[in-house]
């Protein structure tokens, strides 16, 4: 890896402190997030810094425990992607031929649906649950990373070296691990950091949807629920309720978002700005 | 790939759409479609003349193959079922509201594209200027920014705060418009905010496709020769660097479509605006799974339909994807 | 005058600090109706030049002068460019494949400049765009065409007719035959022939394809790292190259007429963001001297030809003239005396591989035991590096005698029986007494090193009845090497050696000559042998040199009946 950009760094302390939160959550907030601990829609006091949400739970304990759902998403559907997507592009990639028009014509299909609908569609069969909608976030995701894989692999399947590996009698795993695997290895980074980026604002945008796993108190959720409270705009109370989940998905998707803008650049530019 | 090709291979996603719509719902344990119709479910449909719609246009108790069949003559007909929760056929739904969303799109699409075209390939012209330096992060940042804080952001500012622009809704309610104009005033006020919001979510991904393609284009040494040649800055701009960033990104208008239907259901959700993704959230919230399907299929249609106009267009503008070999 | 480039330097900036200067003060002048070939290597700044030409390097890069009928042109505004690019300077770029936009017609492109330079109609354009098409010989269905459906030939007509279009008073081809298969070239280059008698235009050929530049040029300026190092006209350059580095360039250049094999300048060319200080040739330059690491060579006028070398260019190394020896046969009476060598005259120069051929009697080796000054001649003089050896004596003979080193033919008569390699090597500086005793074996073990021999105590210990016929020669040859010597003379240096220990040691002969820089004097019989590596072959008969010339020119038409019946004599399998 070369020199980091500021706004690599930047991301990279955005994303540590909202691991550090996720993982400090029980110190951290005030209350359990789930216990009623105030009255209904309180102001923001020194008791609860945020408020409270219409049923009397603290929103800033919501608000630092919904840092582990979303940093959840963001690894579980970023893994899940990028692990879908290794596997039909190196196979696309690596075996050529039919299979590989198969693939990347399934790729091309998948590409051109409009992913939020057929998300909904999902969610509304499959269940709101959490792990559902990691699954359909990867199930949805993958093409991307697939198609930016399979260039790769066919370009160093190409390499004279690899070649002469198979001339030297070496199978199809030791190509793979010692020559191919090497090659895509930063697209992984790559590939993890965008996807999850992706996952994270999908998944709070089921829950703004309403979709959301409803026992699972997620940024998303926190601002659905604010946006169901009738004229929530026409007082100040979106400042403290609305805003910071909104902030916070916002911040995390950035974050995410510049970290890969700063591997894409130390990737090979010719594969990182790839059109048809 | 000819067009013939292409044609055929959105017919064929189009169709696996069809089925995996079909299939989803009856392939899963605790079939929610059967639980409408089941008394002791909590999805029970209780008004009759619905529920017997709905069990017609299931039609649970035939066999596999033959509902199959009756869904896609149905689908193929215009039949997309019936409403639980309004009792209308959703065709008639989506008829009224399809409009809406065409037209939030569409608006959208059209600035996104046209500002994304004209900064993009200025910038590129002044890259590693302060004004493209500047650019390129505001566009970083708006690329990547969820469309739904966007439209938050825009909702609280010019309509909360400002009082400017109306807060919901494709027209003024009840209003009765003396004549067209007085109509088109007020769905144009009405689109304002919600198309702003679409523009803005676009422009930051379209910009950057501009803006990248033609710095690449801008290397390229045709454009040298161009220079050379003593032509006149505008015709090199314009009539060389943009009209090639044009295959790039008309390459990519297809995805956009899709980007422009996801950031739609957000926007007409937040705003009340009454398309297709408000019918959307609205069915969602009411488990009106008919409507839900419907829409899907309607809303996969209409963006294959814009990503096969995308690639008739690329065929028009770049002639390496033309038929014929050399000349020679 | 109508170009008049001086001082043309340009300069790149890398990351925004260091500067890279590409070219670095380059001055030339083409006259209306005149060509001039600009050469040189991969990264020696010829397209640079070019684009200079045209104003298509960023403001404030380019430096000096470049005058077109008197009108300054360095620092001219974008706009005041735009009125002299096409119009009156033109550019065939060099990359063909990409150099045309993908998404217009061909005929469009030729017509653009048309239209905006002067005016013309769309139809008046095209109209002239068949006119031009037909000129370069495309047909009106190639206007049609987009750049894809072209070959790399038509593009490269495309592009020339394009580059006609507005009738430049100065035409810049670069590397016009870059890319092309050999068909299409000649084609091409017939075609660039007969616009250039067609006259009016100044033309400026930048290539690296010297066959190109010979046959389309009449003067010719040489470029090293940014710098001229040589101007004049094309074929007296190309016939008689003085500056060391257009010796090696015309020597690294293949063609069909050459009968020895490649022969590359040893090293690289220099990084030009670190170019070396003074000459900046003299890292690879075989007759570089201390002054050449200091000081910047000016191009300056030596007899007629530009030249930028301290030296003056391409040094004789050495010289010998009229040189006689008679022997007398043995107990014979005074009349029965043999002329082995009469009036012999021959120079070496720098860097240069001569082969000294003829049969055997013909005297070849009482000439070279001469040259190296182990025979004192009976007349005439060797001079070696300017000064006369056959007149030293002493101390500077010893010094001047090191400069030379003779590899004889039979490599067990020339060591010593009883001496183990490590003394044989070391002999030479023993007796000129350099260095202390490890320098010594130190220098003994790279010799030995070089001419691919081991430097094992065990090896070191051999003596000469434990080693092969080869590995003597080898150790022959690193006696002569640990001297550092600037010529060597190898008499018959193979000939004892059974076939491939022979093909092995002359290519290692080569190989070392090439790296060391050295001279190369080799004697033999065998013409075959010989002209693989010789840039020239002078012919022995009787005493005399009956015939010399460049290697090529020698084996495919010799003029002396002797050179004939010697090429005739030569082995020939099948």
């Amino acid at each position: 890896m070369r020199r980091l950009g500021g706004e690599v760094w930047f991301g990279l302390i955005l994303l540590a402190l909202c691991s550090a939160v996720a993982v400090l959550a029980p110190v951290l907030a005030p209350y359990d997030p789930r216990a009623f601990s105030g009255q209904p829609l309180e102001r923001p006091s020194r008791a609860h810094p945020l408020g409270t949400n219409d049923v009397g739970q603290d929103i800033l304990s919501e608000l630092i425990y919904g840092a582990r759902v979303s940093l959840t998403v963001a690894l579980a559907a970023g893994a899940g992607t990028v692990l879908l997507g290794l596997l039909v592009g190196g196979m696309a990639g690596y075996a050529g031929g039919w299979l590989d028009q198969a693939l990347m014509r399934l790729v091309d299909g998948m590409l051109s649906l409009p992913r939020l609908p057929l998300l909904i569609l999902f969610a509304t069969f499959l269940g709101s649950g959490l792990p559902q909608t990691i699954a359909v976030i990867s199930f949805l995701f993958w093409p991307t990373t697939a198609r930016v894989v399979r260039a790769q692999v066919q370009s160093v399947r190409q390499r004279g070296y690899v070649r002469m590996a198979r001339q030297f009698g070496a199978s199809h795993l030791y190509v793979f691990l010692r020559h191919i695997l090497p090659a895509i290895g930063p697209l992984i980074a790559y590939g993890l950091v965008t996807s999850a980026g992706q996952a994270v604002a999908m998944e709070a945008g089921l829950a703004f949807l309403g979709l959301g796993d409803p026992l699972v108190q997620s940024w998303g959720l926190m601002m659905r629920f604010a946006l169901n409270l009738p004229g929530l705009f026409l007082t100040d109370r979106w400042l403290w309720w609305l805003l910071p989940p909104a902030l916070c998905i916002t911040l995390l998707i950035l974050a995410l978002a510049l970290i890969g803008i700063g591997l894409e650049r130390n990737l090979n530019p010719r594969l990182a700005r790839r059109w048809r | 790939m000819g067009v013939g090709r292409r044609a055929f291979v959105y017919l064929l996603t189009f169709w696996v759409i069809l089925t995996l719509n079909f299939l989803l719902p009856r392939l899963l344990p605790g079939d929610p479609l059967a639980a409408l119709l089941d008394p002791s479910s909590s999805d029970y449909v209780y008004d009759p003349e619905v529920r017997a719609a709905l069990a017609a246009y299931y039609g649970l108790d035939r066999p596999l193959p033959e509902q199959y069949g009756r869904y896609l003559l149905g689908a193929l007909t215009g039949d997309l079922g019936r409403s639980i929760r309004l009792n209308r056929p959703v065709a008639e739904l989506v008829v009224g509201r399809l409009p809406w969303t065409l037209l939030l799109v569409g608006t959208a699409l059209l600035f996104s594209s046209a500002l994304a075209l004209l900064t993009g390939t200025e910038s590129a012209w002044r890259r590693g200027s302060w004004a493209d330096r500047g650019l390129v992060s505001a566009s970083i940042l708006l690329a990547n920014v969820p469309v739904y804080f966007v439209g938050m952001m825009l909702l609280l500012l010019f309509g909360a705060r400002l009082r400017w622009l109306p807060l919901a809704g494709g027209r003024t309610p009840f209003a009765r418009y003396p004549s067209a104009l007085a109509a088109a005033l007020d769905i144009g006020r009405h689109l304002i905010l919600p198309a702003l919001t679409l523009t803005l979510a676009m422009l930051g991904a379209k910009f950057l496709l501009v803006r990248n393609a033609t710095v690449n284009i801008l290397g390229e040494d045709f454009m040298l020769v161009a220079r050379a040649k003593g032509l006149p800055e505008g015709r090199l701009k314009w009539g060389h660097a943009l009209r090639n960033a044009l295959l790039p990104f008309v390459a990519h208008l297809a995805a956009h479509a899709g980007m422009a239907v996801t950031g739609a259901v957000f926007i007409e959700t937040l705003f009340s605006y009454p398309g297709m993704g408000r019918l959307i959230f609205e069915s969602v919230t009411a488990r009106d799974y008919p409507v839900i399907q419907g829409a899907f299929l309607v809303v996969s249609a209409v963006v294959l339909t814009a990503n096969f106009l995308a690639d008739l267009i690329s065929l028009r503008l770049d002639p390496r994807l033309r038929e014929g070999g050399a000349v020679g | 005058m109508m170009l008049m480039v001086q001082d043309l330097r340009v300069t790149f900036l890398l990351d925004g600090k260091t500067g890279l200067r590409a070219v670095d003060g380059v001055s030339f002048d083409l006259a209306p109706g005149t060509s001039l070939g600009i050469v040189g290597e991969t990264g020696a700044g010829k397209t640079t030049i070019a684009r200079a030409l045209l104003g298509l390097h960023p403001s404030g890069c380019v430096q000096g002068s470049i005058r077109l009928d008197g009108r300054e042109l360095v620092g001219l505004s974008e706009e005041a460019w735009r009125a002299i690019r096409w119009r009156r300077i033109a550019l065939v770029p060099q990359s063909v494949g990409t150099a045309l936009d993908p998404v217009y017609r061909v005929g469009d492109q030729i017509a653009e400049p048309l239209r905006y330079h002067l005016g013309l109609s769309p139809a008046e354009a095209w109209g002239r765009s068949l006119e031009l098409a037909r000129r370069v010989g495309l047909e009106p269905r190639h206007l049609r065409a987009y750049p894809h459906q072209l070959s790399g030939g038509e593009k490269q007509r495309a592009l020339l007719a394009m580059a006609l279009s507005c009738a430049p008073d100065v035409l810049v081809l670069d590397e016009p035959t870059s890319g092309q298969d050999m068909l299409s070239r000649a084609r091409l280059l017939d075609l660039l022939d007969a616009l250039r008698r067609e006259g009016g235009m100044g033309l400026l050929v930048i290539s690296h394809d010297l066959a190109a530049v010979a046959r389309l040029t009449e003067r010719v300026a040489v470029l090293y790292a940014g710098q001229l190092v040589e101007v004049g006209p094309t074929a007296e350059v190309f016939q008689d190259p003085r500056h060391p580095y257009t010796w090696g360039l015309l020597h690294a250049y293949s063609d069909m007429s050459a009968a020895r094999d490649l022969r590359g300048i040893r090293g690289a060319p220099p990084d030009p963001a670190n170019p070396p200080p003074g000459c900046r040739f003299h890292p690879r330059c075989t007759q570089a001297i201390d002054r050449c690491r200091r000081e910047e060579p000016p191009l300056r006028d030596i007899g007629g030809r530009w030249i930028a070398c301290h030296l003056g260019g391409l040094q004789t190394l050495l010289r010998a003239e009229g040189l006689r020896k008679t022997f007398s046969v043995d107990g014979g009476e005074p009349e029965e005396r043999v002329e082995a060598v009469r009036e012999a005259t021959l120079d070496i120069r720098e860097g240069e591989v001569v082969a000294l051929v003829g049969e055997t009697g013909s005297g070849k080796t009482t000439l070279g035991q001469m040259l190296v000054g182990l025979l004192p001649p009976d007349g005439g003089r060797v001079v070696l590096e300017g000064r006369e050896l056959t007149a030293a004596r002493g101390k500077e003979r010893r010094a001047m005698m090191s400069r030379i080193q003779l590899i004889p033919q039979d490599p067990f008569d020339a060591v010593s029986p009883r001496l183990t390699v490590a003394e044989m090597v070391r002999e030479p500086l023993d007796i000129q007494g350099i260095g202390t005793p490890e320098e010594r074996e130190a220098k003994v073990r790279q010799a030995l090193r070089t001419v691919g021999l081991p430097a094992s105590p065990d090896f070191l210990a051999r003596r000469a009845h434990e080693l092969s016929g080869g590995q003597l020669q080898r150790v022959v040859l690193a006696r002569a090497l640990v001297l550092e010597p600037k010529l060597i003379v190898a008499d018959e240096p193979v000939s004892m050696l059974d076939p491939s220990e022979q093909a092995r040691v002359i290519n290692l002969l080569k190989e070392i000559q090439t790296e060391r820089g050295l001279a190369l004097l080799l004697i033999s019989h065998d013409l075959a042998l010989v002209r693989k590596i010789a840039d020239r072959i002078l012919v022995m008969h009787r005493g005399q040199i009956v015939e010399e010339g460049p290697g090529n020119r020698i084996v495919t038409r010799p003029e002396h009946e002797h050179t004939r019946m010697l090429l005739e004599a030569a082995p020939r399998l099948g």
